[in-house]
């Protein structure tokens, strides 16, 4: 967790849009998304289920199911070039290579039919052509054992059914890394273990990032995470980002409504007191299909203000890249002529 | 693995013991059967009988006399023909049989898995629409309608291939054609069913993601990382194809009139002939027993999550 | 004041006003159904098909099980009646042996040519040129029939034209204590045997060896035509064992039918001349329908008709039944079996399987090894030997087939039930002291049902199937019955002489499995979605 204010910006994301196609409408999954990764650094992308949050990160590896789903608008910036522009063909040399991926559920995530050793080998050999078997071979165990496993060179020829959950999130993590890539997805990647499990697998991302200088974008649920392991956060509800700072000023000045329930809905040591009810945001994230323009949230907003009901808020800049889209604070003149604006769409109606 | 196989050779016995006791006995209770005691038959016959059966001896002797020739694989004499027992028939009749089974099975198999696969990669394309168009008619449509329709067409009015025979009749390999086809169809048609929806859904599987975001080509990832998985309800619905197939041929060899197992099958219900019967469905019984068992170790080969218990 | 009032429907609100209603799984599988354009098409035409088959008695076609030998493989047509395809069927004939003898004179190329057809087997095209050849040079004057072929033809049109055929609807005895009328077709084998031989003026005894001797020819007959090739003295045994299978009651049931025809043919007889008369002094108009006298204690309801008036719109077979009406009834006797069947062998499943994944144990572990000892053999087979052993009839057919087919719904319902009694409403139910009985059938069995409905649905097209495909061997539905299958069965042989034999029950049956199928798989869709084409 250091800063390194100069580093050079390797992912740049600029108003993504990915909207899925369904019987009852379109849902815009993810609408005008914008953030950018810089070298060796970590972001987190926190957001309720359905906030959008993995369609983000498999846009960023054109890994959206097609049909029903789309990327229609917006620029991922890698390394200078546009990736929703490459070809299948250059698109894949990046995928697994420069950008890599953590799932959700070891469980599912490995391959059941194939030995790890088969898996392992083939990730490094599909970007390395001139690598010989033997010597992915020898790099797999290596990977491995740089992630935890014991007796590596054996237990790479078992089957993923043969190792616990955690073991083979590990082994993901070191399938993941084998290539150097340069930046590294985590799809809540502790979601699924044990509590006990899930400090020793962030512990190991971070280790590792820090080793290997991969920026990570690490997409969980849970605060408690974020403040540990990220330099950068970005809150995303119903499919758009609604704060983002550096932790430590997300953190101090929870600027939108929402974060500042999210950070309050954490249960604390040190200030909440016994008997203190926990924090709970009411109510339940719309459904993204056909939304009104509107707050998105304003539903369960506890300043809610007539303007939420009318227009999406601006994004503000309140200072050190500490950007909020809240009408709190937009400026009166803005949400009188938002208001004007959508009583004179209403009239017309 | 051989401790598994060993168990499931054992596990064959009891089945194979209750087909053999179940014949036995059906013979036995069956009305006006040749072993019902109240009849009346001319004398030739009953003293053939007597004599051949050993109908004097106790139920439970002829019974363990029974049990004592079968695994020696000797099936007894036939009833209606008796010149001949019935080991000489279905010698000289299974291995056409066998031969037309094999052939339909690998016609299904292989053009199943293809359209299948091709329909799956290619969804909602009128590729997808077209083998499965044709599935459904597979499905659909009855062995005993497809065959015939198949030989009006392709025997008596194109007259591109024998109307009927087995390679004795000088048409050689070409009379095999129609009936492996015919019998393929419908299990074709499953094969390439299943195939789609089992290869489609693995294609939506976790794993495949991953394989996709490690940067693989789609064939490969078909090939390499889909297949197997894929594979798995076909290979456990070989079993019933295989019994499916067996039942088939009856039909077939009756229409392309091949000398196979089923014609004698069909042949001798209408004879009553109960010796050539018994032997023929205890035959047929241990193919689909074996076949069952082959089933099971390639589906424990390709599944390593099984355990061999 | 006492008007309940309406409760209002129970909708939530989600956070931007929208009405989100709450639908049952049935609503909600029947909307995606709806959209479905092919398990539409195929419910529709399923339902057409069930309302033919169950009206077949009320619509007017000819009756399945009539034979007229004149009629024998007549083909399909919408305009000529039977009459005029019979003429043809002769001229074809006449034609042909005038071409032989020379006196149909043809060009030396056609006549090449149809020999060249007659090689191949071609019959068809040789009857269809001569015809059309010998029409033309009758027209022309070049060509006239012998005198003894123009006296065939004569006397064969003076036949069409004044044949008729008596169908005797019902035979009413009336009882010379009593003085009730009774319906004869109700009565036993003895009463009707009594009355016969009351009515011919003979002893009974006599009446009743003609009977045995006729169903033992009856017997000898369809023995000698199922196995060819035996001896004199094998047939002999054959036909003792099929009489010994027969029993007393498939006697006297044979027995009944034998003499129900014999005293129609009687009385039809009797009335025949009265009416041949009465059609010459044109005193009465065809079609015939009356109540006649036959004697004092016999009457009957008749019809009378042309005999060769008939229209056979798709053909008839080999002893001159009309194909559409033993298709019709045919259907009756596939869907029949089909639905009966799959209910049965649905219901024994969902007892066994119920009770197998609700008490576990011992008594699950003998009925599965039972239902996989069952899956590991050809069960086809066991169905063929059973109607073989047991005699082939609907009631064994239907029998046997029910006793194989209910093992994949016993499985599936064990996996459901047992899934289901570890949920928490099982668990609710038990703690407030519901029976075993009551939690099976009235907790989980519904709440597996929509499965099983659909799973039924799937198996009606496979019952049917495998129905047919015993017909088809022969072992099934026998004659005069139909079932598609026999229909088929019976076809094969002569295929390229009669094609319509063959392809218009094909047709038939194909056209309601497509649409059985279609219907199933978009029930299966509509209430699993998740599943899409998995079989």
């Amino acid at each position: 967790m250091s800063m390194k204010p100069n580093a050079k910006t390797v992912l740049e994301v600029k108003d993504l849009q990915t909207y899925f196609k369904t019987d009852a409408g379109i849902v815009k999954a993810v609408d005008g998304v914008s953030f950018s990764v810089r070298e060796g650094e970590t972001i987190g992308i926190v957001g309720e289920s359905g906030s959008g949050k993995s369609v983000t990160n498999l846009s960023l590896m054109r890994l959206i199911p097609s049909p029903p789903g789309r990327i229609v608008g917006g620029e991922i910036l890698f390394e200078g070039r546009d990736i929703l522009k490459l070809t299948e063909k250059q698109m894949r040399s990046i995928r697994g290579k420069k950008i890599s991926m953590i799932f959700q559920d070891p469980m599912t995530s490995l391959n059941p039919f194939l030995k790890i050793s088969t898996q392992m080998v083939e990730t490094i050999r599909l970007h390395e052509k001139d690598v010989s078997t033997q010597e992915a071979l020898e790099r797999s165990i290596e990977m491995l054992k740089l992630v935890g496993i014991p007796s590596a060179e054996k237990r790479i020829q078992s089957y993923p059914h043969q190792f616990s959950g955690g073991m083979r999130q590990r082994v993901m993590i070191a399938q993941a890394l084998s290539c150097n890539a340069e930046v590294l997805i985590a799809d809540e990647p502790t979601t699924a273990l044990d509590v006990t499990i899930q400090a020793q697998i962030l512990e190991l991302i971070a280790k590792l990032s820090d080793k290997m200088g991969t920026a990570v974008i690490l997409i969980t649920h849970d605060l408690g995470v974020v403040a540990g392991m990220c330099d950068q956060v970005c809150v995303m509800y119903a499919g758009k980002i609604v704060e983002k700072a550096e932790t430590d000023e997300l953190y101090a000045r929870p600027s939108h409504p929402y974060t500042e329930g999210l950070i309050k809905s954490v249960p604390r040591m040190d200030t909440t007191k016994k008997g203190n009810r926990l924090f709970s945001i009411e109510g339940q994230p719309p459904n993204v299909i056909d939304l009104p323009p509107c707050c998105p949230f304003h539903p369960r907003c506890h300043k809610a203000m007539e303007v939420c009901r009318h227009a999406y808020p601006p994004v503000k800049d309140l200072g050190k890249g500490h950007e909020v889209a809240c009408w709190l604070f937009a400026d009166e003149s803005e949400k009188q002529q938002a208001l004007k604006e959508a009583n004179v769409k209403e009239k017309a109606e | 693995m051989t401790k598994y196989i060993v168990n499931r050779l054992l596990g064959m016995i009891p089945t194979l013991l209750i087909i053999i006791t179940l014949s036995f006995f059906i013979v036995r209770i069956a009305p006006g059967g040749p072993f019902a005691s109240e009849r009346k038959l001319p004398e030739v016959v009953e003293r053939n009988i007597n004599a051949k059966y050993h109908l004097d001896e106790p139920l439970i002797q002829q019974y363990g006399r029974y049990m004592f020739d079968i695994l020696r694989g000797d099936l007894g004499p036939s009833f209606k023909y008796k010149d001949y027992d019935v080991n000489y028939y279905i010698a000289n009749s299974l291995p056409k049989s066998i031969v037309l089974g094999s052939y339909a099975m690998l016609l299904a198999l292989v053009f199943g898995i293809s359209a299948g696969i091709i329909a799956a990669i290619r969804q909602n394309t009128w590729l997808d629409y077209l083998s499965m168009g044709v599935a459904v008619i597979g499905i659909s449509v009855p062995l005993f309608v497809i065959a015939p329709v198949l030989q009006l067409i392709f025997a008596m009015k194109l007259k591109w291939l024998p109307t009927s025979g087995w390679y004795t009749t000088g048409e050689g390999w070409k009379t095999v054609i129609l009936p492996a086809v015919s019998l393929s169809f419908a299990y074709f048609a499953n094969i390439a069913r299943l195939t789609r929806s089992s290869m489609l859904e693995t294609l939506r599987s976790d794993y495949i993601r991953t394989a996709k975001a490690k940067g693989m080509k789609n064939t490969t990832i078909i090939f390499k990382h889909a297949m197997k998985g894929a594979m798995l309800p076909i290979v456990s619905y070989l079993g019933p194809a295989f019994a499916g197939i067996i039942t088939g041929s009856i039909v077939v060899e009756q229409i392309f009139r091949v000398p196979g197992l089923g014609k004698f099958f069909v042949q001798s219900s209408f004879n009553r002939d109960y010796t050539l019967i018994v032997g023929v469905v205890i035959v047929y019984s241990a193919i689909l027993i074996v076949m069952n068992f082959v089933v099971d170790i390639i589906y424990a080969q390709l599944d390593p999550r099984i355990t061999y218990k | 004041m006492f008007l309940k009032r309406k409760q209002p429907k129970e909708a939530a609100l989600n956070e931007f006003a929208q009405v989100v209603e709450g639908n049952s799984l049935g609503k909600d599988a029947w909307k995606r159904l709806k959209k479905n354009k092919m398990a539409v098409l195929g419910m529709i035409i399923v339902a057409i098909y069930s309302i033919l088959a169950a009206s077949a008695m009320f619509l007017p076609i000819n009756p399945y099980d009539q034979i007229i030998l004149d009629h024998q493989h007549l083909r399909p047509s919408f305009n000529k009646t039977a009459g005029d395809l019979m003429m043809e069927t002769k001229l074809d004939d006449l034609y042909f042996k005038a071409w032989r003898a020379g006196s149909l004179v043809v060009t030396e190329a056609e006549s090449q040519k149809i020999e060249e057809w007659i090689s191949l087997n071609e019959t068809n095209k040789v009857w269809n040129f001569l015809y059309t050849e010998g029409e033309a040079q009758r027209q022309a004057g070049t060509f006239t029939f012998s005198s003894a072929d123009q006296r065939t033809i004569d006397r064969l049109q003076e036949k069409i034209d004044t044949e008729f055929l008596i169908n005797v609807d019902k035979m009413f005895y009336t009882d010379p204590e009593t003085g009730k009328s009774k319906n004869i077709a109700r009565m036993n084998f003895l009463d009707i045997q009594r009355i016969y031989a009351e009515y011919l003026g003979v002893e009974e005894s006599v009446i009743s060896d003609q009977i045995q001797n006729e169903i033992r020819s009856q017997v000898l007959n369809t023995v000698k035509s199922a196995t060819p090739d035996l001896t004199a003295e094998e047939y002999e045994a054959n036909l003792e064992l099929e009489l010994q299978s027969l029993g007393e009651k498939g006697m006297a049931s044979l027995g009944k039918t034998n003499l129900l025809v014999s005293l129609k043919t009687a009385i039809s007889r009797s009335i025949e001349r009265g009416l041949k008369q009465e059609i010459k002094d044109d005193k009465t108009q065809f079609p015939i329908n009356r109540e006649v006298t036959v004697n004092e204690l016999l009457s009957a309801d008749i019809t009378a008709d042309l005999k060769h008036e008939r229209h056979y719109y798709l053909g008839t077979d080999y002893s001159g039944r009309d194909m559409l009406s033993r298709i019709i009834y045919g259907g009756q006797v596939s869907i029949a079996i089909g639905l009966v069947g799959t209910i049965t062998s649905v219901l024994i499943g969902i007892v066994l399987g119920a009770i197998a994944g609700y008490a576990g144990g011992k008594i699950d572990f003998f009925l599965m090894r039972f239902v996989d000892i069952m899956y590991g053999l050809p069960y086809m087979l066991l169905v063929i030997i059973f109607m073989a052993i047991f005699g082939r009839n609907i009631m064994n057919l239907f029998v046997a087939l029910a006793m194989v087919s209910w093992l994949t719904v016993a499985r599936m319902v064990r996996g459901q039930i047992m899934s289901l009694k570890n949920s928490e409403y099982v668990e609710a139910a038990r703690s407030m002291g519901a029976s075993t009985g009551r939690i099976i059938f009235r907790h989980m069995v519904p709440n597996s049902l929509s499965v099983i409905i659909v799973y039924s649905t799937l198996r009606v097209p496979a019952f049917i199937m495998q129905e047919s495909f015993l017909s088809f061997l022969g072992l099934g539905v026998q004659a005069p019955y139909a079932s598609w299958g026999s229909l088929v069965g019976d076809a094969v042989n002569g295929m390229t002489l009669y094609p319509w034999k063959l392809v218009f029950p094909a047709i038939a049956m194909t056209i309601f499995l497509f649409a059985m199928n279609f219907f199933g798989d978009g029930l299966r869709d509509a209430f699993d979605p998740q599943s899409k084409n998995q079989l």
